[in-house]
């Protein structure tokens, strides 16, 4: 173990009356990665502000290279070597990577008011070339893809800590390998691997426990703001974890398979030589009622595409789409949803929560037209309706007047879901509908997938990992470049093995 | 999350402003003008407010989806023009007429910034030009005053019942209506949700489009209802009628604590703002001030008003 770089004593953060974060020890040697895990609320994002200076903490103390230690913005952070990629990224879209990079900093490449732009992009692309990406850096960021995006953001965090502290800064990765796929977590992962070798120390913040398991040397597990574990990575596994951070052993099922649904002969949705130009091809397959669907493929291989033909949120190029038996064409979401379609979308925070509006609204929204006595909607209906979704659903809240923005991404996902459940929509595409949701919201949102199909619905589901796509799908079908390119049946007891799949997706 | 216990922050104040500024316009101006709350000047108030409250009542829709109509003054123009010439003619059944007319024109609007996908500031900017004309065309000197012999017709709306204006119950009973319409509606709940949030709320599969037409057409019809009123309170067609009163309904809303971001209001708020509002006009009115300052005072209103609402982050105050 190297030399103590920060430690927290008994930090904590209060709101008002409401604590958020207490009591925290926290220790950070060099050349260490440090995991920090728990469910959403726990607490780890409001650790991260602290030590980040994005928030003044509200007791206790913290020292770096054995100073007090406090930072009064993420600036001043920065500049004593303390640097943090946030999850929502803090990229600006029209300006171009290096301008990024060097955003308020640009005093070094500037004479007289004039930036020397040269200059800037060649130590860009130095700063680049150290995380190992070779990308021209007079590209504007819009133009590159979100996993670059991320990469970017890291390269601008190490080029700022490491200018202030090489060797002993301290970067905060939060919940990093979210939008990224497979292979560019491995890349990411190499990257983490030399910061550390450097002397540096990194704290990984991640949902996804077996990246956690990978990657880091020591884990902090937090519950409900307080700390419930320090441990070893050597030797914790998946189920200690598990249980450290929701205070119950995980019920072996995971992905609730006794109540995986045997779908009905009846075909709910066929969809025949389906294309979208530049997209997806000849796309063919059959949904039937309390299927379960899982959509596989890398990014890129046309999934996406296919759900937002499906959804009415573009116009396919050739093929056709049967609803029941009927023809059906849609040129909006709108429409889509009066033919039986609709869709929890990947985006939650964009696409899906209608964020200043209350849950009540939110839960409505798509079926108010039909609960509406020619357009006028009583009041007492949709809050008995909005109540009893709450309830069922098991979504935290103080009262169906609060806004969703207010809820965190788990039980806000689960409004949304029980939007897409009030709907009466038969046919639910689900896209990503665990992404950034915390364990134990993740086990009751997959009971409520079990409930659609229990009901008689089918579903359509783009897996967050491949993972939980076997684990809930009845039959999986692969993409690759807008090609089918296999299709598998997963019955309990005989779901595919992983390996299979990702063979026909690559 | 919980930050309600952090000392006091500018953006609750928005909550409170209509009801903190109505006491303090009109405990100032009482102070200062003796007559200010005679029977005669409320009843003066009320007759001034009644056309502003149906106009900045319809503009509050179209704020909520986050749009903002420009052409609303220029309409109001346009339908005061079209009552005072044609009142002649048809007799009270202008009134219909001029409401066809609104939402005809707001129809318009709501085509253009849907389906051609354009912000409605632009929209409204060009097809203001339109009304004016119309106005200015069938008024081309100025005031045209309702023929004597037919006054008869355009008297009874300014008669008072129980000492207040028929004027006044029109425009409260519109805003009754508009009230119903934006709580207990699907198109009051489909409009919030394009102001909230305008790709969830089309993903969840609400008719969008048809949302934001339907703000743009009762805010038409309102404005023509506003217009209807003005030539009736003023017994002439006035081509300039309008002409500072878009400030005066945007100025009306925002005082009501509205943010311009959409998604969040009410047209009680809005009532408020204008019965503000016109507190203000009214008493530097009778203050003898300058009308010139009038539209001075109510910009610099909307600015402070504006600034109250928007989230101290800054990303609330997007006009789309």
């Amino acid at each position: 173990m190297g030399e103590l770089l920060f430690e927290a004593k008994g930090v904590g953060k209060t709101y008002g009356s409401n604590t958020v974060l207490h009591d925290i020890d926290m220790q950070i040697y060099s050349g260490e990665v440090i995991g920090l895990i728990g469910e959403n609320g726990a607490g780890k994002s409001t650790l991260m502000k602290l030590i980040s200076g994005v928030e003044k903490s509200s007791m206790g103390e913290m020292f770096f290279m054995g100073k007090p230690y406090s930072a009064s913005s993420i600036l001043d952070a920065n500049h004593q070597g303390i640097g943090m990629v946030f999850q929502e990224q803090s990229l600006v879209g029209s300006l171009t990577i290096a301008q990024n990079i060097y955003l308020g900093r640009e005093k070094k490449y500037s004479t007289c008011g004039f930036v020397n732009w040269n200059k800037m992009n060649q130590d860009a692309k130095k700063a680049l070339e150290r995380i190992d990406m070779d990308i021209d850096p007079s590209k504007k960021v819009r133009d590159i893809d979100f996993a670059a995006r991320q990469m970017v953001e890291i390269a601008k965090v190490l080029d700022v800590v490491t200018e202030a502290a090489n060797g002993h800064a301290i970067i905060l990765l939060d919940e990093p390998t979210t939008v990224l796929s497979d292979e560019e977590i491995k890349k990411l992962f190499v990257q983490v691997r030399n910061m550390k070798e450097q002397g540096n120390a990194v704290i990984f913040i991640s949902h996804r426990l077996d990246e956690v398991l990978d990657i880091t040397d020591r884990i902090y597990v937090f519950k409900d703001g307080e700390e419930t574990a320090v441990m070893q990575t050597e030797g914790a596994d998946v189920n200690l974890l598990y249980e450290k951070m929701i205070g119950r052993s995980t019920t072996g099922e995971f992905y609730v398979e006794h109540k995986q649904t045997v779908p009905s002969d009846e075909v709910i949705l066929e969809v025949n030589d389906l294309s979208l130009f530049g997209a997806f091809n000849h796309v063919s397959f059959e949904l039937k009622r309390g299927e379960v669907l899982g959509l596989c493929g890398v990014e890129g291989s046309g999934k996406e595409d296919v759900c937002a033909v499906l959804v009415g949120d573009a116009a396919p190029t050739a093929g056709t789409i049967k609803i029941k038996g009927k023809e059906c064409t849609f040129a909006n979401p709108y429409q889509a949803r009066k033919k039986g379609i609709l869709s929890v979308p990947k985006e939650r925070r964009d696409e899906g929560m209608i964020g200043i509006l209350s849950i009540e609204d939110n839960i409505i929204v798509s079926h108010m037209d039909a609960l509406s006595n020619h357009s006028f909607l009583s009041a007492k209906k949709t809050r008995r309706i909005a109540q009893e979704w709450v309830e069922k659903a098991g979504v935290k809240c103080v009262s169906i007047n609060d806004r969703i923005n207010q809820l965190s991404g788990g039980n806000a996902q689960k409004v949304i879901f029980a939007r897409a459940l009030e709907s009466g929509c038969e046919v639910l595409i689900l896209n990503h509908p665990t992404r950034g949701v915390d364990v134990g919201s993740k086990e009751e949102i997959y009971d409520l997938v079990r409930d659609m199909t229990a009901a008689g619905n089918s579903i359509i589901l783009l897996g967050d990992t491949l993972d939980e796509c076997i684990g809930l799908s009845s039959r999986i079908i692969v993409l690759r470049d807008g090609l089918v390119t296999g299709m598998f049946d997963c019955p309990v007891g005989e779901k595919p093995l992983q390996l299979d799949i990702v063979q026909k997706m690559m | 999350m919980a930050n309600s216990k952090k000392s006091f922050h500018i953006s609750d104040f928005s909550k409170y402003m209509c009801l903190v500024s109505i006491v303090l316009v009109f405990g100032v101006f009482s102070v200062i003008i003796p007559n200010f709350m005679t029977p005669y000047s409320l009843q003066n108030m009320m007759t001034e407010a009644a056309p502003l409250l149906l106009m900045a009542g319809g503009m509050s829709f179209i704020i909520y989806t986050g749009g903002i109509d420009l052409g609303a003054g220029a309409m109001v123009s346009c339908t005061c023009v079209l009552s005072g010439v044609y009142v002649a003619q048809f007799g009270n059944a202008i009134i219909p007429i001029m409401l066809a007319a609104g939402i005809l024109m707001g129809l318009t609007n709501g085509l253009l910034v849907t389906k051609l996908k354009l912000p409605s500031f632009i929209v409204t900017l060009c097809t203001m030009n339109f009304w004016s004309y119309i106005a200015l065309n069938l008024c081309p000197n100025g005031s045209e005053i309702i023929p004597m012999d037919k006054r008869f017709m355009v008297q009874w709306a300014t008669q008072k019942v129980f000492g207040i204006p028929i004027m006044f119950f029109i425009a409260l009973a519109g805003v009754a209506v508009l009230y119903i319409f934006q709580q207990y509606t699907v198109y009051g709940k489909a409009i919030y949700g394009v102001g909230a949030n305008v790709s969830a709320t089309r993903l969840a599969g609400v008719n969008t489009d048809m949302a934001q037409i339907s703000a743009f057409v009762i805010s038409g019809a309102c404005s023509a209802l506003a217009g209807a009123l003005y030539a009736y309170k003023l017994k002439s067609a006035v081509p300039t009628v309008g002409d500072a009163l878009t400030l005066t309904a945007i100025a009306s809303v925002a005082l009501g604590g509205t943010s311009m971001a959409g998604g969040r209001g009410s047209v009680l708020r809005t009532a408020l703002g204008v019965v503000t509002i016109t507190g203000v006009t009214s008493g530097l009115n009778m203050m003898g001030v300058d009308p010139l300052w009038k539209d001075i005072v109510i910009g610099v209103i909307l600015i402070i008003a504006v600034c109250l609402n928007t989230d101290t982050r800054g990303r609330d105050l997007i006009v789309k």
